[in-house]
């Protein structure tokens, strides 16, 4: 592996069919080059297994309300401070008159509070869980479609455009890339959760998941925008293009007819590795306060209540982050295989890395 | 293949084994809280105090206060650190409880004189009286005190507006207040109010006016303090970090004789530490590192630490507290009484008790038990059913509502708490968490959008049932921004009762018009008040417990310190 | 070369002042708690509210406020509103905190990615390869604030191996001071250890390929030689590059939930508190300080870069 020492420079895919060298083994090579992508793909069990695990989570937590009907008959949200849980012959105390949330009963009470209560409020950490991951995976993925649609368009005016759209363009990422990000996704996610956010006639409540959303794509904007300008930068001196160009095309036919196909591979794993990177990011910041508000939940806010009780009862901490580590190592390993997959031979290596993905070389 | 398994059985070990530990024995049967204690724990039987005399007491709080300057600070902080520092003209009984709720002479020789209609405060200044830098204390000194605290732009000016002038001076700043004055020779301090005030004496006892000599400058001083006139004086503080205790020479010297009833302390001094960490602070504590813990035991410690010591090193305090849920009564839903009624009948105090892990004590009136004018009665017994019968009487229109709540826990969990029991109601809510610091500057903003319902608490600022009834409950309290009384409850009766009763000098026939106060206000149920909070005290295994005095204004006595034998 | 450099300066500048308004704007234009409002307190007059204002000059103009604002920065006269202290004294006894964090935590990834790395390297296939693989990836994708509680519970509650927060200054006690440092270096260095480890272990591997490493074979010199003098040496360079990113980024963001969580009184504890207090002089404070720091690392790895890099040094290529 290694980081390309030039500054700027980003080998890349080239023309239709280029990217892909060799086919595998008992594969022809006149087939299509995605398909001869997702053989590879598959040929890699690494990455499948974790795709799967990726796939097993994302069932887990759509399962949600069916666990919360059926097995622990109660919402994500309602709290059972008074109750008390009748397993076998013992009358337990579902929270302790000094506080004390009940522990994990696993089966034994029929599946209620499986993982135990929550905190004081005595609510189903089980079916929080569930549910908080509904709130983390959704927030991952849709500002990872955010982050990458507005990173696509970005990159391609820039790339396609070069003079003075580049020189803007690329200032703007360069200074958004520089920022603290974390000091700036929680002095915005900490302000806007109080206020609210108006954008012209677009107006988001305090507490809604869009604040999250919204700040985590601006400032993930850059690290996926700069890569990709720099891939359509060398993508614009090809041949291919010049030839469309010749024929009389226009602006959008070549950046969305020609160039935008050869950028798919990148895309896809971009957007797969961008989506750990907003999971981490989110979590931080709801941790931290500044990202999901309750009642809302996310495993985030799930670890931050569960630090308070970290004596008494770990689980409430570790649990909602082991399920982060799983979901995110899943959705790296997966990027490492789509890239294997599709681009071999790239020089461009990138990976979520704690909250920042790496840039290729070193430049501002 | 190999690289799979090996990297699965990598990851699925650590979690598994991670889990699996800490899901064994992890849930609270260890007391040790961390830190090995230093394994005495007997205690001296009886409590008397047969402490010896002197030492050094290490003491630590978890947050610097406000201010470290008495015109200034109106935080618990600030008045438990300065208020053996700066005395005023009046001070309280230095006794727990009740008793501590005794006004008593301070620098002056005796109570005020009240003449003209109850409007003027005649007292003296004893003589021979001096700061800690050895300067005499005058008596134009206290008018000087005055005009700071309006100068600096103090919280606690609200208190004192009442004197003739003083509402000019806080606008203008120029000009003197007429309706103070003093004779330096005879000591003589003569206050003449607007309008009769029966809280005055009180506020007279509060720090914000103790005298400081004249020339401190009108700033905020809490680098360096101005000197004072108590058994101790402050030195070395460096704000956000610590400060330090000292003798105060010229206590021993003059003031002492002067004050004879006033207590000496027993401490030669003390070093004062900011620990941020709660938990870190009760861990110094048990392993002997520091002797005492200002803020109160966190709620996650907070079981470990009374069962282990309780009664040796640890005592539970009651203070004059209501923890309440406001409800705008000036707009829908909540401007229907039989709606309020339904959430005082769904709001179940016995919830919350174990929400707040055993730190607060149920109730469900304006005054808290311990206040002068506190009588028991019950008017809202828990009753979901009810509660929900009166809503659908009620029917009320809006049923969106945005409920709000600070982020410090337990707060935050009882804002929680009633989020829920507002959507069993059958309520559209809304919850807002604000950070603690800016909560009551967003919810005392009326313009801030969907106020409708939310979280508060206040703590007495002297034992006088109107510091509950007006800042909270009364029309002219009701402000456009910093507004106090969050329910915008107006109510004309009430208002004239209450202007009426603050007039008047507190004695039995007022405390029983505030009884009934308070139980004619909730039948109207502008609140849902749900508990009174209690606080400790936490020290270490070499402190009298016994010894310390714990008083309702300014919670633990310096002086009160003494190390055992 | 020069000119390279001069214009990475101005770069900086223009970046610090686009944070600085950033932050100005975030905090007075996004409507939440006026400062004037909060500073009166609990029991308020109207009269004291405007007080406040004319004394802080809240009611100044954006444009005025801000650059009073900025003045102070470089006058060293930002105060906080709550409680009224200098919030770059505050910063300045956090430095020592997160710096000793932030250096050690860099100083033992780094090491130990390297040692790791290159026997990975040499030892390409082996089982230790396979692992660190598998481990990098894992530390990649493990949130700060989950491993931090972890080591907090397992080795300072359930053992009582070490503490489990504050900072003890070196000076004061250069035992304490280690022993409160051990947990936040591990939790930082966990995350990157695995990684550094395996961009050393392919560049090597690439290097390994490439002529000069063949020339150095044939002209005798031993395995080890040719792996430490030649292969190690170049597969440095990029590593230093990607090693002051990560530092910059540590100092600006993973050193602000470490020091959170272990309640160690560092700058990035301080940003914190700030932050969630919405108090905007410190929040200006330390944001500009964090800035700084990632800003001028990034600039002096571009130099440092460009200086190593012929092509840039002789100028032959536009940076």
């Amino acid at each position: 592996m290694t980081i390309d020492p030039q500054p700027e420079a980003v080998p890349v895919a080239g023309g239709p069919g280029a990217a892909f060298p060799a086919a595998p083994e008992g594969v022809s090579p006149d087939r299509s080059p995605w398909y001869l992508a997702y053989k590879r793909f598959v040929r890699n069990r690494l990455a499948v297994s974790f795709l799967g695990l990726f796939v097993l989570i994302v069932i887990f937590v759509l399962a949600a309300p069916i666990w919360a009907d059926n097995v622990a008959h109660t919402g994500p949200n309602e709290s059972h401070t008074l109750q008390k849980l009748r397993v076998g012959d013992e009358v337990r105390e579902v929270v302790t008159p000094e506080g004390r949330p009940i522990g994990p009963q696993w089966f034994e009470a029929g599946g209620k509070f499986f993982l135990g209560a929550d905190s004081r409020l005595g609510r189903d950490e089980m079916v929080r869980l569930m549910y908080g991951g509904r709130t983390s995976l959704f927030i991952g993925v849709v500002s990872g479609l955010i982050t990458t649609l507005v990173a696509v368009v970005l990159g391609l005016l820039a790339g396609y455009y070069r003079g003075w759209v580049d020189a803007v363009i690329a200032r703007i990422l360069d200074v958004l890339w520089s920022l603290p990000v974390l000091l700036f996704g929680i002095a915005l996610g900490v302000s806007l959760a109080v206020s609210g956010l108006q954008i012209g006639p677009l107006t988001i409540e305090g507490g809604s998941n869009w604040i999250p959303i919204f700040v985590i794509s601006i400032f993930t904007v850059p690290y996926v925008a700069r890569p990709i300008r720099g891939e359509v930068l060398a993508l614009g001196e090809k041949e291919f293009v010049e030839a469309a160009v010749a024929q009389g095309a226009g602006p959008l036919r070549v950046m969305f007819g020609e160039i935008l196909p050869n950028l798919a591979s990148t895309i896809i794993v971009f957007f797969t590795l961008n989506i750990a990177n907003n999971m981490l990011f989110e979590a931080a910041l709801s941790f931290l306060g500044a990202g999901v508000q309750p009642p809302n939940s996310s495993w985030g806010t799930m670890i931050s209540v569960g630090e308070e009780l970290l004596t008494t009862q770990p689980l409430l901490a570790i649990i909602p982050g082991v399920m982060i580590m799983l979901t995110v190592l899943s959705l790296n390993i997966v990027g490492d295989g789509l890239r294997d997959a599709l681009d071999p031979r790239s020089k461009v290596r990138l990976e979520a890395h704690a909250g920042m993905v790496e840039p290729e070389g070193a430049s501002v | 293949m190999k690289k799979i398994v090996l990297t699965f059985l990598v990851v699925a070990l650590a979690a598994v084994g991670v889990i699996g530990l800490s899901s064994c024995g992890g849930s609270g049967n260890d007391t040790t809280g961390g830190g090995s204690s230093s394994g005495s724990g007997t205690t001296a039987e009886g409590g008397e105090s047969e402490g010896e005399e002197g030492g050094i007491l290490k003491a630590t709080y978890a947050s610097f206060p406000d201010y470290m300057d008495p015109q200034l600070s109106y935080t618990a902080e600030g008045w438990t650190a300065m208020g053996e520092v700066y005395i005023p003209l009046l001070t309280y009984k230095h006794a727990s409880g009740a008793e501590g709720a005794e006004v008593v002479p301070g620098l002056a020789k005796e109570l005020p004189k009240i003449s003209n209609g109850e409007k003027t405060y005649t007292l003296f200044l004893r003589p021979g009286l001096k700061y800690s830098d050895g300067k005499p204390v005058k008596a134009s000194d206290f008018l000087y005190a005055v005009e700071r605290m309006f100068k600096v732009n103090s919280g606690g000016s609200v208190f004192y507006t009442s004197i003739v002038g003083a509402e000019q001076f806080a606008k203008t700043k120029q000009g003197g207040i007429p309706g103070i004055k003093t004779n330096d020779k005879t000591g003589e301090i003569q206050i003449t109010l607007v309008e009769p005030r029966g809280t005055f004496e009180n506020e007279l006892a509060l720090m914000f006016v103790a005298p400081v000599p004249q020339g401190t400058p009108n700033e905020d001083l809490s680098a360096n303090p101005p000197p004072g006139t108590g058994p101790y004086m402050l030195v070395n503080v460096k704000p956000g970090q610590g400060w330090e205790y000292e003798r105060n020479p010229e206590w021993a010297k003059a003031n002492s004789k002067a004050m004879p009833e006033y207590p000496t302390g027993h401490i030669d001094g003390a070093e004062v530490d900011v620990i941020r960490n709660p938990q870190t602070q009760v861990n110094d504590i048990e392993q002997g590192k520091y002797d005492w813990m200002q803020n109160p035991v966190p709620a996650a410690r907070y079981t470990e630490v009374k069962d282990k010591y309780e009664g040796s090193q640890f005592i539970v305090r009651d203070t004059i507290s209501t923890y309440y849920f406001w409800m705008k009564t000036d707009r829908a839903p909540f401007d229907d009484q039989k709606v309020r009624e339904a959430v005082n009948y769904a709001v179940d105090p016995a919830a919350l008790e174990r929400i707040y892990s055993g730190q607060l004590k149920g109730t469900q009136q304006i005054l808290p038990p311990g206040m002068p004018g506190y009588s028991k009665f019950e008017l809202y017994p828990h009753d979901m059913a009810k509660a929900k019968e009166l809503i659908k009487e009620a029917n009320p229109s809006d049923m969106n509502i945005t409920v709000w709540t600070d982020t410090e826990s337990p707060n935050n969990e009882a804002g929680e708490y009633y989020d829920g029991v507002l959507k069993e109601l059958g309520f559209n809510t809304t919850l807002k968490i604000i950070n603690a610091d800016n909560y009551f500057t967003v919810i005392g903003n009326q313009s801030t959008p969907d106020l409708d319902t939310g979280w508060s608490d206040w703590f007495q600022d002297y034992p006088h049932p109107n510091d509950f009834f007006q800042p909270l409950l009364a029309g002219e309290s009701i402000l456009q921004t910093n507004n106090g009384n969050f329910a915008n409850f107006d109510n004309p009766a009430f208002n004239k009762e209450i202007s009426k009763l603050r007039a008047e000098q507190l004695g039995p026939e007022q405390e029983s018009a505030y009884e009934s106060m308070d139980e004619e206000i909730m039948k109207e149920a502008p609140w849902a008040p749900y508990g009174t909070r209690t606080l400790d005290t936490f020290v270490a295994d070499n402190i009298e417990l016994e010894s310390i005095i714990y008083s309702p204004t300014f919670f633990e006595y310096l002086t009160s310190f003494e190390f055992k034998e | 070369m020069v000119r390279f450099i001069v214009r990475r300066l101005i770069g900086m500048v223009i970046v610090l002042f686009v944070v600085s308004v950033l932050v100005f704007l975030i905090f007075n234009v996004i409507p939440n708690s006026p400062p004037a409002q909060r500073l009166a307190g609990k029991n308020a007059t109207p009269t004291l509210v405007k007080s406040i204002e004319e004394e802080w000059g809240f009611d100044e103009s954006l444009p005025e406020q801000y650059v009073t604002m900025m003045k102070k920065v470089f006058t060293n006269e930002l105060i906080s509103y709550s409680p009224r202290v200098s919030v770059e004294d505050r910063i300045k006894e956090g430095i020592p905190a997160t710096l000793s964090l932030a250096i050690g935590a860099g100083l033992i990834w780094l090491f130990w990615g390297m040692v790791l790395g290159y026997i990975a390297a040499v030892r390409a296939g082996g089982w230790l390869d396979k692992f660190l693989t598998g481990f990098a990836i894992a530390g990649v994708s493990i949130p700060v604030f989950l491993i931090g509680p972890v080591l907090i519970y397992f080795l300072t509650y359930k053992i009582e191996l070490l503490p489990n927060a504050g900072y003890v200054p070196l000076t004061e006690d250069p035992w304490g001071w280690f022993k409160h440092l051990i947990l936040p270096w591990t939790t930082i260095a966990i995350l990157s250890i695995g990684f550094y480890s395996r961009v050393l272990r392919s560049n090597m591997l690439d290097s390994m390929n490439e002529d000069y490493v063949r020339t150095a074979r044939a002209k005798g010199l031993s395995e080890r030689q040719v792996m430490l003098r030649h292969v190690l040496r170049n597969s440095l360079i990029p590593i230093i590059t990607l090693f002051g990113l990560d530092f910059g980024a540590t100092i600006a963001g993973t050193a602000l939930i470490t020091e959170t969580i272990f309640s160690y009184e560092g700058v990035g504890y301080y940003a914190a508190e700030s932050i969630a207090k919405l108090e905007l002089p410190p929040i200006m404070g330390v944001t500009l300080y964090g800035a700084f720091f990632v800003v001028a690392i990034n600039a002096c790895v571009d130099i440092a870069y460009a200086y190593l890099d012929p092509r840039v040094r002789l100028g032959t290529s536009a940076a």
